[in-house]
């Protein structure tokens, strides 16, 4: 009887040691507070959390959370990361939900799907400066948006592509179908090509955002379509999925590739010739300046009225649109590190 | 004292226990246990379920490190650390479950861990089933090396089991009810193999229940009862009757019990023809208990599927008092009253993690329910009645079954038929690994039902079963009935001729007698 | 004591309590406030709901690696309706749990009758239903009705309604498993099938209602989910298949069968719930997450077989024994 108390108690306490653990590690490694500078006002218990999903996703942790951290560092104030592993917005939701009743001083969110508006409502109207990057929620009444117009990119990479195809060929589109942003992305693409009659998409395919999928969707693609003159890659794994199999059918410059964002891999390829033209984001502007806003609404550092709570006013910009890069041969070597 | 023994006696003793004792909380499964197997011998350990053979064996293959006492092998004392240790040092054992694969050739199972192969990890088919072969003439047995062990009849399996054993070249073999799942004929083939690994030097280590058999081919005979040792006896000292009696500590009779039928037609089967058998056609009356003997694989229990709707039948018709019957699933047969104990009780019979209340309730959930809603009470109550009625030995209703012995499993899944109460209840091979006590026992039911005015169709593979219980028996062999028998005018040799084919027909024969 | 500790559901819940006392004293003013635990409650609602269909499966000795899609499908098909068709919310949302239905008769059909293997059945219909839900759904349906959203939104003693559905069907399905002859019957299929078919019961007609039923329950968490955000989203149910089996499996149920009440489905998704909320509490990131999880179901099955091996054997020689025989 004993040996089973004694056994559920050790377990409960391992418990313990793991949790403790981790949350000091996890504290220790986004606290940094030698940086402190300039606003002496910071309360120590501050904290700006963000929330996105697919929280280990390499493009969000390179860029967005790196940023975000950055930012936290050399300002001497506390910032966390979280959210579900995979890409799971519903539990995107529920994590922001429980986060609210801990009330942090600002809440950075990944616009990852329109269905989050409601939390972010939620958020607005339990008072917590709510910022929202990367895609515009309608309905959301978040305080201030930074992000990138996909429709833009989209058209974008319709123009380079029809450039490069001398406006005509046979295009394939890739990309995660269902997806808000992309779809858009594929307007723009659309609108782009509509000026070139003699352009031709064939269809859209979804990769799933994955490498290997969208490797096979090209090889196949490559088999059955061999006057295909050019792909168009819409999400983070396009590019690297497409150029893979290209690489491996030899077909590099004969079918164009044109693709989304500037990870490692991506110049890479633009450099080897086998990736065109890439549309990037800066994400980095995403998180550093949503993060600023945040801070700037809690602070009130720029106050338009005598209160600009009781005047119903927002003192950040409520629409940012950070703008794109284009990379191809000319100025990959800028990137490459 | 014990090489003087030795010298006088003229024997080498190959393995040695010496007074080994293991309890397990609230049991003492052996106490103080000294016996000596010779090199050569085939020596027969008996004990009825429960007198610690399992352990004393589970000792002697390393599952078990016993609490006092010591075992000498070869005069040598060793600890058995586990069951590849003990087959290092040359004892190789035979489970009464199957430990075959049965996805894997035959060849595969033999060699499962010395499968020849070259130096790059390949395994060397051609050697591999070459080997097979050879130790497959040694045991008479026509068998290709690269069947697949599933297609294989179960005594055949049990055959592939001991051929497994044997590729290992053991010192001493121990078989734990070796014929339990196997026909006569296929029992013979086990003993000659016996024989010739006697004549090898190899010692025989042979567990079993029946009497007939140990006293066919043991040289020794050691009892034990409850853990305790009763003695070793050599054959020609000693009788059936004194090790029942050490065994049980009671006379048991061999009563053929008086015939319960009545003359009016309960069952009828015409021509019916399945997977596995053809053309069968009788009738059964009320209170009578029918016997279907046969070799293992002759088509009895495919039959009895067949009637029980288990498995389809694809021609011929059945009828129940005298009313045609369309049987689709079991379900469609325990409504028309039909009932069927299966062959192999752990894999069809019981759930063997659930109590002996729930098993014996699965078939008539309804009886403990009020409009659908069960009152667990009730489970309670009635399995508490039927566990008396049985007797049934267990601590409560509520322990779960597995940790019963193989009698008063048997006696739980009759109690589950008991309850659904059929009009016909074929039960095949009833007996099967329970002990001589709870082998009466289970006699005295089934007869008990028969004289309450069941119709029981009995399936067995003991011929003495089949002369004790039955009223009438219908030999099978290939999927056809070969001859009815009258209990009272046949012997087990007759039944035996004509399962096997050495009398040939049937009626035409015994007419022209007639 | 110990014969209690073997009860998965006692063990589970005095975890749960232990668990939370230490988070009370650790976050005072987070952890035990109405708003995070009655959030905490809304969000562990709709896996719940799944779980309870998932423990009827399991006690069966099956499973179903659908449930995740039919969430999305059910609430997307229900949101298309509603949104593109501008139905009343009732014959929707009607229409949307008949066809969770078919997906599961289809399912319990090829599984009982054509002998496909559960596994192999329903990994095949998750993948045909996310991609029948993304047709229909597109890249999800925002702003839909609020007379539909009053179904996953309305509050009753402050506490949002998935909670109380929750707690309804859990009520509902734990009589029934616990108390009706058709339920028992479960607990024999998924003890040993063979038997249970000698033994009369229709095994093959009762897999089908099983599979029905869990299509059903994951159909209305679709629907309540859909409500509750007031959109569908394509995303819904991701990986939710595996959390729900994890929780029943805490729960005690077992992958062979047999074994396992409703309520413990219940418990585990509790125990589950509240390991992220202290997560998300301690601000401990995504990835972490998971492989807790991942530790704490090993120990919770390990302590299974330490706690149930026979009286007064020691751990050492049960495990020897085990793994011998």
């Amino acid at each position: 009887m004993k040996f089973s108390i004694k056994h559920s108690l050790s377990f409960f306490y391992l418990l313990i040691l793991i949790l403790n653990f981790l949350t000091s590690c996890d504290r220790n490694r986004i606290v940094e507070k030698e940086a402190r500078q300039e606003e002496s006002a910071v309360n120590p218990d501050e904290e700006y959390i963000m929330v996105t999903t697919a929280v280990n996703f390499p493009m969000y942790v390179n860029h967005d959370q790196a940023a975000f951290k950055r930012w936290g560092k050399r300002r001497g104030i506390k910032t966390s990361i979280l959210g579900p592993s995979d890409w799971d917005v519903a539990a995107q939701i529920a994590v922001i939900e429980q986060i609210i009743s801990t009330k942090p001083a600002g809440l950075l969110i990944n616009g990852t799907d329109p269905g989050i508006a409601q939390v972010i409502n939620k958020a607005v109207d339990a008072g917590i400066p709510t910022v929202v990057y990367d895609s515009d929620i309608p309905g959301g009444k978040h305080h201030a948006f930074l992000g990138t117009d996909w429709y833009e990119i989209g058209k974008l990479q319709g123009e380079a592509m029809a450039k490069l195809l001398n406006g005509k060929g046979k295009v394939a589109y890739l990309g995660i179908l269902g997806m808000t942003n992309m779809e858009q992305g594929f307007k723009g693409l659309q609108d782009a090509f509509a000026k070139y009659p003699g352009i031709q998409i064939i269809g859209r395919y979804d990769d799933k955002a994955n490498v290997e999928e969208a490797a096979h969707i090209t090889s196949d693609l490559l088999g059955t379509h061999p006057d295909l003159a050019g792909i168009c890659g819409f999400d983070a794994m396009s590019g690297p999925g497409i150029g893979l199999a290209i690489r491996e059918a030899n077909k590099a410059g004969k079918v164009k590739v044109t693709a989304v964002d500037w990870e490692p891999e991506h110049l890479q390829l633009v450099k080897d010739g086998i990736i065109q033209h890439l549309v990037g984001q800066k994400r980095e502007l995403f998180t550093w300046y949503g993060a600023q806003f945040l801070f700037d609404m809690r602070h009130t550092v720029n106050s338009l009225s005598i209160d600009d709570i009781q005047a119903g006013v927002v003192a950040v910009p409520r629409k940012v649109d950070t703008g794109l890069i284009e990379i191809n041969q000319s100025n990959v070597a800028q990137f490459l590190k | 004292m014990r090489e003087e023994k030795n010298k006088r006696e003229g024997r080498k003793i190959k393995i040695g226990i010496e007074g080994i004792s293991k309890a397990f909380p609230g049991v003492k499964a052996l106490s103080d246990v000294n016996l000596d197997i010779y090199e050569g011998e085939v020596h027969a350990l008996c004990g009825e379920n429960g007198a610690g053979k399992s352990t004393l064996m589970k000792i002697l293959t390393g599952n078990y490190l016993p609490d006092q006492g010591r075992i000498l092998l070869n005069d040598k004392p060793v600890v058995i650390r586990n069951q590849a240790h003990a087959q290092e040092l040359g004892i190789s054992i035979v489970y009464q479950e199957r430990s075959l694969s049965g996805n894997l050739t035959v060849a595969e199972n033999i060699f499962t861990n010395q499968q020849p192969h070259n130096k790059w990890g390949f395994i060397n088919k051609k050697k591999l089933w070459e080997q097979t072969r050879l130790l497959l003439q040694t045991l008479d047995l026509a068998i290709e090396p690269n069947v697949k062990v599933a297609d294989l009849s179960s005594g055949l399996q049990q055959m592939i089991e001991i051929a497994k054993a044997l590729s290992r070249n053991p010192g001493i073999l121990i078989l734990d009810e070796p014929t339990a799942s196997i026909t006569e004929s296929e029992t013979m083939v086990l003993f000659k193999v016996i024989r010739e690994l006697q004549k090898k030097g190899t010692s025989v280590f042979y567990i079993s229940h029946r009497m007939e058999e140990i006293f066919q081919i043991a040289d020794r005979i050691s009892v034990l009862k409850d853990g305790c040792y009763q003695g070793t006896f050599t054959k020609q000292d000693t009788s059936i009757d004194e090790i029942i009696r050490l065994m049980v500590r009671r006379e048991l009779k061999q009563a053929r019990f008086l015939s319960q039928a009545k003359d009016e037609v309960v069952f009828e089967a015409r021509e019916l023809t399945g997977k596995g058998f053809s053309d069968v056609s009788f009738q059964v009356f009320r209170g009578e208990i029918l016997a279907f003997a046969g070799l293992v694989g002759a088509g009895r229990t495919e039959v009895a599927r067949a009637i029980f709707g288990a498995d389809p039948a694809f021609f011929g018709s059945i009828s129940m008092n005298g009313k045609d019957l369309k049987i689709g699933n079991p379900s469609q047969a325990i409504r028309a009253g039909i009932g069927y104990l299966p062959e192999e009780r752990k894999e069809q019979g019981l759930f063997m993690n659930m109590s002996i209340e729930s098993n014996i309730i699965a078939g008539t959930l309804d009886a403990a329910a009020v409009r659908s809603w069960i009152h667990n009470s009730k489970i309670s109550k009635i399995a508490q009645i039927y566990t008396n009625k049985l007797g049934i030995k267990s601590s409560t209703v509520k322990q779960k079954v597995n940790e019963l012995s193989g009698g008063n499993q048997q006696k739980v899944v009759l109690a589950k038929w008991l309850l659904l109460n059929p009009s016909l209840l074929i039960v095949d091979e009833p007996t099967h690994g329970v002990d001589v006590g709870a082998k009466m026992e289970i006699y005295h039911i089934l007869h008990e039902l028969a004289k309450a005015g069941t119709t029981i169709i009995l399936i067995s593979s003991e011929l003495p079963e089949i002369l004790t219980l039955s009223d009438r028996i219908l030999v099978m062999r290939n999927g056809r009935i070969a001859t009815e028998l009258n209990k009272r005018e046949t012997t087990e040799q007759e039944i035996l001729a004509y399962a096997s084919g050495i009398y040939q027909n049937t009626k035409t024969e015994k007419l022209l007698t007639n | 004591m110990k014969r209690l500790l073997r009860d998965r559901e006692v063990s589970l819940s005095l975890s749960i309590v232990a668990i939370c006392i230490v988070a009370s004293v650790t976050w005072p003013n987070i952890f035990p406030t109405f708003d995070n635990i009655s959030q905490l409650l809304l969000n562990l609602s709709i896996d719940s709901i799944v779980a309870v269909g998932m423990m009827i499966l399991l006690i069966s000795g099956s499973f179903d690696l659908s449930v995740g899609s039919v969430v999305a499908f059910c609430g997307g098909l229900t949101a298309y309706l509603l949104y593109y068709q501008g139905m009343f919310p009732l014959p929707a949302i009607l229409i949307g749990l008949a066809a969770a239905g078919l997906v599961g008769l289809l399912n319990g059909y090829l599984v009982a009758k054509a002998g496909i293997n559960p596994m192999i059945q329903t990994l095949a219909m998750m993948g045909i239903i996310r991609g029948a839900a993304l047709m229909i759904s597109g890249s999800g349906i925002q702003n839909l009705p609020p007379d539909f959203n009053v179904f996953g939104q309305s509050k009753f003693l402050a506490i949002q309604s998935p909670v109380w559905i929750m707690f309804v069907v859990v009520l509902i399905f734990h009589l029934l498993v616990s108390r009706n002859i058709m339920f028992r019957k479960y607990y024999y299929i998924g003890g040993n099938e063979k038997a249970a078919v000698l033994s009369g019961i229709n095994v093959k007609k009762l897999k089908i209602i099983a599979f029905v039923l869990t299509s059903l329950l994951a159909g209305l968490a679709g629907i309540l989910l859909a409500s509750r955000l007031g959109a569908a989203l394509g995303t819904s149910g991701r990986g939710m298949e595996l959390r729900v089996i994890t929780a029943v499996i805490l729960g005690g149920a077992s992958l062979s069968g047999g074994e396992g009440k409703v309520v413990g489905a219940l418990l585990g998704t509790v125990f589950i719930g509240v390991v992220s909320n202290i997560m998300i509490i301690a601000r401990v990131s995504g990835y972490w997450q998971d492989i807790v999880l991942g530790i704490i179901l090993i120990a919770a099955v390990g302590m299974d077989i330490a706690f149930n091996r026979p009286a007064g054997i020691s751990l050492k020689t049960y495990l020897r024994n085990l793994t011998i025989s």
